[in-house]
């Protein structure tokens, strides 16, 4: 195509000439469209492996080197420019993949922003070879390369590429191009361990990464490099936060009109300050459209009102509710004034139990738990104790368990003044049986609540709240809404008792969910618990209609057994599960102490050490890029490695002062202990980079064990 | 007393012409970043003007109630050598020009920088590569290409006959510097023009226009 190019100068010059020759004085040539000389990017094949097993996948890389002051493109090249492409010409049964981009540059021509690379950059594609290929010869991979070099003027390049590379069984050796290509693969954007959100107003897009827990002192820059145009001005300022639940990206909005309606591919790449200076880590994020935490304070109040109205249909709590209803339909001709002071009493119960709750909630968080809504049932604890509460409930809605009278006696004490207590506990129980439940807009609302400061978050919780309490609450101010209701009658008894089901189908559920916290002991426990309930229940109700003194040996058996179901709880919430379902794959590990190291360096066995903690995003891409490999595995088992894995999220005093002692102030850091093998002292540790790579833990350990 | 009111409605129209002037000015500022085009599609295409390689100005204005084509070029881009070698540029401005329709192309390069040239540079490109257009202007100033936003050369925009920004983006679907990709491509200013002349919806308004950089600098 260069070829082709410069012959298309050549013509234009050629027609140029003439027309221009008439006007000397005036009109300087038109220049040469590109200066001639050789290509501004050279352009190599490497491959990772010195040789080639049949049905084998490896890597091959095309590296551009690229002539000073120029650059070539990323897959989005930007306001301009074009990606690089190759045309693969390879052996029947071959097969290549994608193009893989390291992560690009952002490089400003002047009001415009290109994507790209300066230097020197390496494409990788991984190549699989045909099962039945034969060994003993060599192979020539073939391919043509295509790109476009810009300095201030763009000129398309192109060349052919080729690697020959011998076709044997077994494992091969490293090629030539194996340290290259392990370097661009560091770079290529891992999969992003936290899910994006983006949101956009008519003038800017915000892209919102729930990465909670970083340390904004550790991140220098943080830079998103969206995958397509239109979305996002590329030249725009990214204005970036970051905050306890994440970061957050505002830049000016793209030109295309439906751009941000669609989910958003992209790179985040954010560089982190380490010991040994800047890492630069990218991200491969995908920003789903429309789901953004942006809500105002006032769309998150409605949608916060409209998921508690909503609360009140989820069968954990439409049963807690009809209590209510049915005694209010019970004494729907008692006064207003003391129907309206129940509506008022059940509103408050309510609105005070949601205040609780939240103050708990935004409690923990500032004291840096990283929880939500639902975080109450996080612990098999309060699991175990809400299934007994939603269990007792059903029971009394079946007519199994009375608690002073039945039903349609509580429709009388409705008009009591002693009631008002009772309306006031059942909003908070309607509340503590809606914890369990997520009603449809909650989600939105609890998610803005929590990254806002804590008055305007309660606000959102107490809507909440206000919505669940609303239905009654109207219709005890209303008298005249009070006329829909139908007559009372003993159809009450039978929907009372139909809707325990529902509370039933919730403990069943909690259950569940006890069994994925604590496992099958601990659902044993739950268990019997409830069948203490039942039987305490049964005993209850035998009591009620007996004489005196049995009555009080039957209470006092049916206390005894509630007792001891609410002593199982806690035993219950004490058995974790053996397993965790879903362990990450890669090299087993164990807890770090510097007892266990102390004992494995005496037994001269070698040891590697990978001290990292959750806020560490570079620790995170060297266990997901080098540490989970299965090479890494292979050569643990291989030399018998113990691996230990020091956690300093919590920063320990213990880890800071063996951190001290490699003359470091922070992780990562990786420390290799060799393996005593005849020696009379073990060698001395040592450490490996902080940009981890597969390839540094295969050598340090190979090498070592010679 | 009329005096009085006279200065009072005069008063009152120069501080209205102010405010709006001023809240024109500040939601300029306070909406748009530093380099952001002016124009949009679906909204009015801003006017400006612009002196023509025979030296005389040019407006958008004056075209008013005409379909204007707008193109944006450095006849030594790679992308643009494309179109016009393949001589694709030159048979659509004649397609274009043929049914009245008004062709700009606009030069915004600045003096020392690739794809600038002088008028008569300018008028031997156009008899050189047979080219068709109503007039080539010479944008030296990048007043034009910063209202509109170009970014690209070739960078390509379709002003209705009401003075409705219609279409802004590339010339053909194929982002490519090769003369082969152009047959096959769909050609997204000669869609608009023919929605336009259809009385229609453009259906593709928005794209992303492909090329080499506009040589603002």
């Amino acid at each position: 195509m260069a070829t082709r190019f410069l012959a298309a100068a050549l013509v234009v010059g050629m027609l140029a000439g003439p027309g221009l020759a008439a006007e000397p004085a005036r009109a300087p040539t038109v220049k040469a469209p590109n200066p001639p000389g050789p290509p501004k990017v050279s352009v190599t094949l490497l491959g990772e492996t010195a040789s080639v097993e049949p049905g084998a996948s490896f890597w091959v890389g095309i590296r551009q080197r690229i002539a000073p002051g120029w650059h070539t493109y990323w897959t989005n090249p930007g306001d301009s420019g074009e990606p690089p492409t190759v045309d693969w010409a390879l052996p029947a049964g071959w097969t290549a993949g994608p193009l893989v981009f390291p992560q690009p540059e952002r490089m400003p021509v002047g009001p415009l922003m290109s994507y790209g690379y300066t230097d020197e950059v390496v494409l990788l594609t991984r190549v699989t070879s045909p099962a039945g290929l034969p060994t003993g010869g060599p192979v020539t991979l073939r391919g043509h390369a295509a790109w476009l070099v810009c300095e201030k003027i763009c000129i398309p390049e192109e060349a052919d590429v080729s690697l020959t590379i011998p076709v044997a069984a077994g494992k091969p050796a490293p090629g030539t191009g194996a340290s290259a290509i392990e370097q661009a693969r560091r770079a290529v954007p891992s999969p992003s361990p936290w899910p994006a959100s983006l949101h956009a107003t008519p003038e800017a897009v915000t892209v919102s990464v729930a990465a909670p827990g970083l340390r904004s002192d550790r991140i220098a820059e943080v830079l998103f490099f969206p995958g397509r145009w239109g979305v996002i001005d590329h030249a725009a300022p990214q204005e970036v936060t970051i905050g306890r639940d994440g970061i957050t990206l505002r830049a000016a909005r793209g030109l295309l009109p439906e751009g941000p309606a669609a989910d958003l591919d992209g790179v985040l790449v954010i560089r982190e300050r380490l010991d040994q200076g800047l890492a630069s880590e990218a991200f491969a994020i995908t920003a789903v459209a429309g789901s953004g935490p942006l809500l105002s304070l006032l769309a998150a109040i409605g949608l916060a009102l409209a998921g508690g109205l909503i609360l009140n249909l989820m069968p954990c709590v439409l049963p807690v509710l009809s209590i209510k209803a049915l005694a209010l339909v019970a004494h729907a001709e008692g006064s207003p004034g003391v129907t309206r002071r129940h509506g008022l009493a059940y509103t408050a119960g309510v609105l005070v139990c949601f205040a609780g709750l939240a103050g708990a909630l935004l409690a923990l968080r500032a004291g840096g738990a990283q929880i939500g809504w639902g975080f109450q049932l996080q612990s098999p604890l309060v699991v175990t104790v809400l299934a007994y509460v939603l269990f007792t409930l059903a029971l009394s809605l079946s007519g199994l368990l009375v608690i002073g009278g039945r039903l349609t006696g509580v429709g009388q004490r409705l008009a009591a003044r002693s009631g008002y207590a009772g309306s006031f506990f059942t909003g908070a129980l309607a509340t503590v049986a809606a914890t369990p439940c997520t009603a449809p807009f909650m989600g939105a609302a609890m998610g803005f609540a929590l990254t806002q400061p804590p008055a305007a978050a309660l606000v959102v919780f107490e809507a909440l709240g206000l919505g669940l309490a609303l239905p009654f609450l109207a219709l005890s101010l209303v008298p005249a809404w009070r006329r829909v209701l139908p007559r009372p009658g003993p159809w009450m008894a039978r929907l009372s008792e139909a809707l325990a089901f529902p509370l039933y189908a919730s403990v069943a559920w909690l259950v569940w969910v006890v069994s994925r916290q604590a496992g099958p002991d601990g659902v044993a426990l739950v268990l019997v618990g409830l069948l203490l309930i039942a039987f305490g229940a049964w005993l209850h109700r035998v009591a009620h209609g007996a004489a005196p003194r049995r009555r009080r040996v039957a209470t006092g058996f049916a206390l005894a057994s509630a007792a001891v179901a609410i002593a199982l709880a806690p035993l219950a919430a004490a058995n974790p599960p053996a397993t965790t379902p879903g362990a990450p794959a890669g090299a087993a590990w164990e807890p770090f102490s510097p007892a266990r190291l102390a004992e494995l360096r005496a037994q001269g066995k070698p040891v590697f050490v990978n001290f990292t903690a959750a806020w560490c995003i570079t620790c995170l891409v060297n266990e997901r890029v080098a540490l989970r490999g299965p090479a890494v595995t292979e050569v643990f088992a291989r030399h018998g490695v113990v691996y230990l894995k020091a956690d300093w999220t919590s920063r320990s005093g213990e880890i800071a002062s063996i951190l001290g002692s490699f003359g470091r102030s922070g992780v990562p850091l990786y420390v290799v202990y060799p393996a005593r093998a005849g020696r009379a002292t073990a060698p001395e540790p040592r450490l490996l980079p902080q940009i981890l790579s597969e390839g540094s833990i295969i050598e340090a350990f190979d090498k070592e064990t010679l | 007393m009329s005096a009085e009111l006279i200065g009072r409605r005069r008063f009152l129209a120069r501080t209205g012409t102010g405010l709006v002037l001023a809240g024109t000015a500040s939601s300029l500022l306070s909406t748009r970043p530093a380099w952001a085009a002016v124009a949009k599609v679906g909204e009015a295409a801003p006017g400006f003007t612009v002196n023509a390689t025979n030296g005389s100005p040019v407006s958008l204005g004056s075209y008013n109630g005409k379909v204007v084509v707008l193109e944006w070029t450095n006849h030594d881009c790679p992308y643009v050598r494309k179109h016009y070698d393949s001589g694709n540029m030159q048979s659509l401005q004649r397609e274009a020009t043929g049914q009245g329709v008004v062709w700009l192309t606009v030069i915004s390069s600045v003096e020392g920088t690739q794809g600038y040239v002088t008028p008569p540079q300018a008028d031997e490109l156009t008899m050189s590569r047979k080219a068709a257009p109503t007039a080539v202007l010479l944008d030296t100033k990048s007043v034009a290409g910063k209202l509109y936003g170009a970014t690209n050369t070739p960078h390509m925009y379709v002003v209705d006959k009401t003075g409705t920004l219609v279409y802004a983006g590339a010339i053909d679907d194929r982002p490519t510097s090769r003369r082969a990709d152009v047959p096959g491509a769909n050609n997204y200013v000669r869609a608009a023009l023919d929605a336009v002349a259809a009385g229609q919806p453009v259906k593709t308004p928005v794209t992303r226009a492909y090329g080499c950089t506009v040589k603002y600098s």
